[in-house]
């Protein structure tokens, strides 16, 4: 019994083989893991990395019927235009804050969620639940936006529910107001993607032994110490992990829902980076401006990213890379 | 030994893969047709059903494949020899134009595009006409200097409406206007509100004497400011001091400047500050989106509203099916005071800048202008139009086209139309607008006897209290486009300081204006001025040159000498 | 002490669970039955709002529209093809990259872990990618549909991630039995992650069903390689340019009464489009529940 518990300890898996020093007898040796990883090496530089040299295209005034030495060279104008709009501290501001409500909301509610769906004992009714949670991830945002809409009207059904229970006295126009709409959208994300969210920490719940439940029952350990010391600390590396990479798509706040529900009144609080790039960029067929906006979203994500791993590693926590 | 060779060997082939894609993609963009001018003479066999030809069609609008039996497209193939190989758009147009482009992966024909010509991708089609299309010669003959490209004098793409062979009475208005319930006219005894005092007046009475429609808060007056959905919000001002629509700007003696920021501009969102002040406005109106904006217009509780008529018909269409004819709308053109003359409704000008272009990778342009010139013969134009004689329309005993209810319905089923319909080259094809050398309108929706059969008996008891035919004379009938007409269809270019600037004018009205109008009385002045300082920073010169420099252009181009 | 605990606070949480559950059962399937009821609701009817959770004018007119376009049913085909090919395909591929990346002792681990990662990051954009697809000569051709996504970096890393949860013993002593590392992988490490791959399976699945991106960039002269989705996507612009172009809203001129229009039509699509993959689900749910019951059977 002793030997399964520390075995299963996810977090610290026993390193026994140390990472090489490069040799062509280590070559030789891990040849197998080199076919099995270098053509899909090949591959991935090839479908991902190839097509970077597109990102000249922010340094010139691209016309896509020229060659490229015919284009014109503009060397930064348009991450100037980018960064010295106006506008562009506003949506950048705007998308950081999106961004960091959907991150925290997003995270939270799906690991409850997870860890609640994981107390039900009855096989039918969970499943049930799991799937009728995950189907608002079928729908286009689009239509989720509609609903959203209805629901916050005047006479809709968050008005009718605050007045009944004498909340307020006179229906709220939630979205003629800034402050409530990053509010508005975090909800809404998590309306529409908590049900599919959790499904990465059900399948990681999954590979708990189970002989560390039953070794907790045995010590006599409620519901609580067993989600708290075994549960969460088993599926720790995958919430870490899933962290970092969110982490990395911080400028991430996507656009469909900020433009299905923006409006002229709250427009200060719900342009993002993304629509503000569109507006300017592919809808004046000026392919130059939003790649320079993908480079400058790029290069924030790899910072974040470098900065979340080494954070991670700081802490001693699984890494991604 | 052996497997560290194989190990280089395959490294080396990918780079030397990875490498040759680099090349070749920096190389892509350079197979642009060079022999734009060339091809006039290569090609050009006579249209008829020995020889079978297929033409492959870009149409930058999202749209249906017809069925593959499709009676109209049948019957072209059956005595042209031709089949349409169609493409719709469904997705952004900007991204498909762009590696349409970038690649030079062009089908024969294409729906014009600004972008299209500028990067070489269409053929100059002025000399292919003279020499080979009578037809479309005499077709577009008054508007041939109209057609003519800005930018280069070469005639690129053949509109596909505007070019009409005589005046034609509408009686049917589908554009700007302010609408007001026929309830509130009837209510109040058939009274004819002409200036946006008298409007407001109506709407306010009726209001205080029907605080509620069918169970529902009334409504008085509505603004849709969702997306690019806004001239309910934005372009009032230009009608109400008797100025057709120009888009952004007012014109005067062909010179134009834009309204956003002129006291006339302030004298209208000061009214709807008031007016909101009373109660009338709807308090989610900066707030809905277009949907919600239409169950309301549905619901019968909206007494009036800026809008054009196309953009709410579905609503009239579910008035209709509740039978709440009374809740339908009559378009009224407003100005500031009697002393305006109203220009709301205008003459059709010619709809630049749209329809077929042929690109420079059609083999045989020649022959697809013969197709295009045999297909704008009456006949052609009556089946693509009108249908099969006796299938979908009659002619009576005077040579009139009428059309049974079930032929009428057919007309709106867009199942029955994939089937039965050429729509999809119809749509962006040139074609003969006015009447048909028999007298019988073009369109069935101009055939006086089609519009007769769709009036219910409270729209006769409506028109007859004011001694109208049609919803239309409520209008003053249109005068003479001016030359330059309209200004709204000036392509600004993009990325250009122009397009630029009437973005930002467009952010900034469309954030504003909410602000201005629900702001209290005294904080209206301020939030005002703001609002103008706001657009005296953006390079508005820019915008107007831009129209200036075109309109200029037109006149010294259009003109008929 | 610990007894009396025992006995009640198993309840009270489980009220508190199954109040939650419902809860969330409710405002999850509302929107989704919604769209049920506006699909099956007539257009002009639908769009007076104030639809629920009950059609009130009952008609199949909006699927008749949708069925009604024959070009469809080869699209569901190509749709189908596509996702199955692409699941495989992603399954085997991903695993196995996962696996190597999992070794630490591999030399190649950091550089080929870095460079898929950092692919979730980065877009080289429109025109580039068309390029390549130019270039490999994709255009056109259904194999643009599974090559260019035959592996994730999310994927990859969360089963990476997996991997590294299971013991490393088992993993020494099949190479003490003188497995080779494909031998590992594929005996050992692949049975064992079904958990996740069922997981990933559904992500791939999902995702190569819903997209449409690819056939409008890259296939869309072809008609007979076109998909599902884009089908769909087609009859939904068609309707919504119906509705909202003045030029073709004039043309039909002033009777024109929409039966279908946009948002209903959006609806039926949505529900054409999705019940074929939500079937997927609860068959996959099988592989990640095994194992969990042990545990929380006694209290």
């Amino acid at each position: 019994m002793e030997e399964i518990v520390t075995e299963a300890r996810p977090l610290k898996p026993p390193v026994k083989r140390q990472r090489r020093r490069w040799s062509w007898n280590t070559v030789k040796e891990q040849r197998q893991l080199i076919y099995m990883s270098v053509p899909l090496l090949a591959y991935i530089i090839l479908f991902a990395y190839v097509p970077v040299w597109g990102w000249t295209m922010a340094f010139q005034d691209y016309k896509p019927a020229r060659s490229f030495g015919e284009q014109t060279w503009v060397g930064f104008k348009h991450f100037q235009f980018l960064f010295t709009d106006d506008n562009f501290m506003r949506v950048l501001r705007n998308t950081l804050a999106m961004s960091i409500i959907n991150l925290v909301l997003g995270f939270a509610t799906a690991i409850i969620l997870a860890l609640l769906l994981n107390e039900i004992k009855k096989t039918f009714w969970k499943r049930t639940v799991q799937t009728i949670s995950y189907l608002p991830h079928f729908l286009s945002w689009i239509i989720v936006t509609g609903i959203v809409a209805t629901s916050l009207a005047s006479d809709g059904i968050i008005n009718d529910l605050l007045m009944k229970l004498n909340l307020i006295d006179k229906p709220i126009i939630w979205l003629s107001e800034g402050k409530y709409f990053w509010g508005v959208v975090g909800a809404s994300h998590v309306w529409k993607e908590v049900g599919w969210n959790t499904i990465i920490y059900l399948a990681a719940m999954s590979s708990i032994d189970p002989a560390l439940y039953e070794a907790a029952d045995i010590d006599g350990a409620n519901r609580y110490h067993k989600m708290w010391s075994i549960t969460l600390p088993g599926i720790r590396p995958t919430i870490v992990i899933l962290l970092i990479m969110s982490i990395g798509h911080i400028l991430e706040a996507g656009f469909e829902v900020q433009y299905l529900l923006g409006n002229g009144l709250i427009v200060d609080w719900s342009e993002t980076i993304d629509i503000f790039v569109l507006k300017y960029g592919i809808a004046q067929g000026n392919y130059s401006l939003a790649t320079a906006g993908g480079i400058f979203k790029t290069f924030v994500s790899i910072t974040m990213l470098l900065l979340a791993n080494w954070t991670a590693k700081r802490l001693g926590e699984e890494r991604l890379l | 030994m052996g497997d560290r060779k194989r190990v280089l060997l395959r490294f080396g082939a990918v780079l030397l893969l990875a490498l040759s894609v680099t090349v070749a993609g920096c190389s892509g963009g350079n197979t642009k047709g060079t022999d734009a001018g060339t091809t006039n003479n290569a090609g050009g066999s006579e249209v008829g059903p020995e020889q079978p030809f297929e033409i492959s069609v870009f149409l930058g609008e999202a749209g249906q494949q017809p069925t593959a039996d499709n009676k109209i497209y049948k019957k072209i193939k059956d005595e042209l020899g031709v089949t349409f190989k169609f493409e719709f758009l469904a997705g952004d147009k900007n991204q498909k134009l762009g590696v349409m482009i970038a690649g030079a992966d062009y089908p024969d024909m294409i729906t014009a595009d600004t972008k299209l010509t500028a990067a070489g991708a269409v053929i100059p089609l002025e000399d292919i006409i003279e020499q080979h299309a009578p037809n479309l010669k005499k077709h577009f003959e008054k508007y041939w200097n109209q057609m003519k490209d800005p930018n280069d004098g070469h005639i690129y793409y053949l509109p596909n409406y505007g070019a009409y062979n005589s005046e034609v009475s509408d009686t049917y208005y589908s554009g700007p206007a302010f609408w007001i319930q026929k309830a509130v006219l009837k209510e109040f005894n058939y009274p004819t509100p002409k200036t946006l005092d008298e409007y407001f007046e109506l709407i306010a009475k009726y209001k205080e004497k029907y605080p509620t429609i069918d169970g529902q808060p009334t409504i008085g007056f509505e603004i849709l400011n969702y997306d690019w959905k806004n001239w309910g919000l934005l372009n009032p001002p230009q009608h109400l001091i008797g100025h057709p629509n120009d888009g952004g700007v007012v014109v005067n003696d062909g010179v134009g400047e834009i309204f956003a920021d002129k006291d006339y501009a302030k004298d209208y969102y000061q009214k709807l500050n008031e007016v909101n002040a009373q109660g009338l406005l709807d308090k989610e109106a900066f707030t809905q989106n277009y949907d919600q904006y239409m169950a309301k217009l549905s619901s019968g509780a909206v007494l009036g509203m800026f809008d054009q008529h196309w953009n709410f018909g579905s609503a009239v269409d579910s008035l209709k099916t509740q039978d709440k004819l009374e809740r339908t709308y009559v378009g009224l053109p407003l100005v500031y005071d009697l002393s305006t003359k109203d220009y709301y409704r205008d003459r059709p000008s010619l709809n630049l800048n749209n329809g077929f272009g042929i690109t420079v990778n059609a083999k045989d342009p020649v022959k697809i202008i013969k197709v295009l010139d045999k297909l704008i013969e009456e006949d052609w134009q009556k089946l693509l139009t009108w249908g099969v004689e006796g299938e979908d329309y009659q002619v009576n005993e005077e040579g009139r086209f009428i059309k049974t209810q079930e032929q009428r319905d057919n007309a709106s089923d867009a199942t029955w139309k994939l089937a039965n319909k050429a729509d999809a080259y119809y749509g962006t094809a040139p074609k003969i607008e006015g009447y048909f050398s028999d007298g019988n309108a073009t369109a069935a929706s101009n055939q006086p006897e089609e519009y007769q059969a769709s009036l219910k008996p409270f729209d006769k008891e409506v028109l007859d209290a004011y001694g109208f035919n049609s919803y239309v004379d409520f209008f003053s009938p249109p005068p003479e486009n001016p030359i330059y007409y309209p200004a709204w269809s000036v392509d600004l270019v993009e990325g250009s300081p122009a397009k630029i600037a009437n973005t930002k004018l467009n952010e900034l009205s469309t954030k504003y204006l909410p602000k201005a109008i629900l702001a209290t009385t005294t904080e209206f002045e301020a939030t005002w001025k703001e609002y103008v300082s706001e657009i005296q920073k953006l390079d508005i010169k820019a915008y107007e040159d831009r129209i200036n420099e075109v309109l200029k252009w037109r006149i010294d181009n259009w003109t008929v000498k | 002490m610990r007894r009396r605990q025992g006995a009640v606070e198993p309840l009270v949480f489980h009220t508190f669970n199954t109040v939650f559950m419902i809860m969330l059962v409710i405002v999850t399937l509302y929107p989704f039955l919604n769209t049920i009821v506006v699909s099956f609701n007539a257009g002009n009817d639908t769009i007076r709002g104030g639809l629920y959770l009950w059609p009130r004018q009952f008609t199949l007119q909006n699927y008749k529209a949708v069925f009604a376009s024959g070009t469809i049913y080869d699209a569901f085909l190509i749709s189908v093809a596509r996702t199955v090919l692409s699941t495989i395909l992603n399954i085997f591929l991903t695993t196995m990259l996962a696996y190597a990346i999992s070794r630490r002792e591999y030399i190649f681990r950091k550089p080929i872990t870095a460079i898929f990662v950092l692919t979730m990051y980065f877009n080289a954009g429109l025109i580039p990618g068309y390029f390549l697809m130019k270039d490999l000569h994709l255009l056109n051709n259904f194999l643009v549909y599974v090559l260019p996504s035959m592996i994730s970096a999310f994927n990859l890393i969360v089963i990476r991630t997996y991997i590294g949860t299971i013991s490393e013993s088992l993993v020494e002593s099949a190479r003490i039995d003188g497995a080779g590392d494909f031998k590992i992988f594929w005996r050992l490490i692949f049975p064992l992650c079904k958990p996740v791959l069922a997981t990933i399976a559904l992500f791939v699945a999902v995702g190569a069903w819903n997209s449409w991106f690819d056939a409008f960039l890259y296939t869309s002269s072809r008609q007979e390689l076109s998909t599902l989705q884009y089908e769909l996507m087609k009859l939904l612009s068609s309707s919504m340019n119906a509705n909202s172009n003045p030029a073709v809203a004039n043309g039909v001129g002033m009777e024109h009464m929409t039966q279908v229009t946009p948002i209903s039509i959006r609806a039926a699509i949505t529900i054409v489009a999705s019940v074929p993959i939500l079937m997927v689900y609860p068959f996959m749910q099988k592989y990640f529940v095994v194992g969990l019951n042990v545990g929380s059977v006694k209290e």
